[in-house]
């Protein structure tokens, strides 16, 4: 007997509204990213200076100037990538992507307003994230003010036959119990 | 010679006046007129045309025509010109067709299966398959519990922005020109 894929969960959803746990798994997967690229980026500046100038770059010395790079990153990181394909590293991870209210790709506009309007969200215990729970068209304070919203763009179809595809290349060991 | 003239002559007379007869009769009655009383309807309705299909033989009149000769004449470039192909194709419903497959069977049938699995199979685009399809489980779970507390149907809600599910109605949503991650 086969046991069917995960994915038939997912079929023909492309295009819904996304729900919950997806968005903020995809958040959290993006904070993990912005984090980790910024981390190496201040890695790579200090190794650069003290090949240079022969000294050691402490950021805790230039916690303002560490800030300040940190929010540009951040505006840059969400901002560019939701300009170009709609959708974030962990957003692409988890087969999700932003779009218009009325479902066209989201615009450098848009992308710019959602991102500034992000932090207002998250701020106060995430209240303005309660939209995507509890709203009919699972859409933030962000969403609204940028006039986006974030729908599946998982192609759970072609998952479906990738799976169907390894299971024509496994030896079947078990087979279906013959009938009477 | 006649044996009797007499009635020779008469016999042509009574010819002669016959025809005249004839003709002043024929020129008196008015043809439209008749015609026009005349109930075809009726008429066609008591000929029994199985009867006369049945003498017909078809076999027969097959047998005479020379088909070849026939088919010889038919310029099939002409009448493949005239046909409006993408009108054709423009009809099919290729959706519905998709949506018929048994991509099940096909797979199986098939060497497909053993490509696609060659060519894009990787431990990393099953994790992310199993991980999205968890995701969207557990987004049904708790949208599922929300409509049930706030005590709305779940069919009154929007799927999606009407342009990406509108059009969905059973073939599924329309795919995403940027949005089609797994691969």
């Amino acid at each position: 007997m086969t046991v069917p894929p995960p994915v038939e969960l997912a079929m023909g959803r492309q295009g819904h509204y996304a729900g919950v746990v997806s968005r903020l798994a995809a958040f959290g997967l993006d904070i993990l990213a912005l984090w980790g690229i910024y981390t190496l980026g201040v890695a790579g500046l200090s190794f650069a200076v003290q090949l240079l100038t022969d000294r050691t770059l402490h950021v805790d010395d230039h916690q303002l100037v560490a800030l300040t790079a940190l929010v540009v990153w951040s505006f840059v990181y969400f901002a560019y990538q939701w300009t170009l394909g709609g959708r974030t590293i962990g957003m692409a991870l988890l087969g999700i992507q932003v779009r218009s209210a009325d479902g066209t790709p989201v615009g450098v506009r848009s992308a710019v307003i959602r991102t500034l309007t992000l932090p207002l969200s998250l701020v106060f215990f995430f209240i303005g994230c309660l939209g995507i729970l509890i709203g009919r068209e699972r859409r933030g304070w962000h969403d609204h003010f940028a006039r986006t919203c974030v729908v599946y763009s998982w192609d759970a179809r072609a998952a479906r036959l990738r799976w169907l595809a390894k299971q024509d290349l496994k030896p079947r060991t078990v087979e279906e119990p013959a009938a009477g | 010679m006649s044996p009797n003239p007499i009635a020779d002559r008469l016999e042509s007379m009574a010819q002669a006046i016959a025809e005249r007869v004839v003709h002043l009769v024929m020129d008196a009655i008015d043809l439209d007129a008749v015609l026009d009383g005349v109930d075809i309807d009726r008429i066609i309705q008591r000929v029994d045309i199985d009867a006369l299909i049945n003498r017909v033989d078809v076999d027969a009149i097959i047998d005479r025509v020379d088909v070849d000769k026939i088919i010889e004449r038919v310029d099939v470039d002409k009448i493949i010109e005239r046909v409006d192909v993408n009108s054709i194709v423009g009809r099919v419903d290729v959706d519905h067709i998709v949506g018929e497959l048994d991509i099940d069977a096909l797979m199986e049938q098939t060497e497909l299966g053993s490509i696609i699995a060659r060519s894009t199979t990787g431990v990393v685009s099953e994790v992310l398959d199993v991980i999205r399809a968890q995701g969207v489980g557990l987004d049904d779970f708790f949208a599922r519990w929300t409509n049930r507390l706030l005590r709305r149907k779940e069919s009154e809600l929007p799927l999606g922005p009407p342009s990406l599910v509108g059009i969905t109605s059973a073939a599924g949503p329309a795919p995403l020109s940027q949005g089609t991650v797994a691969s």
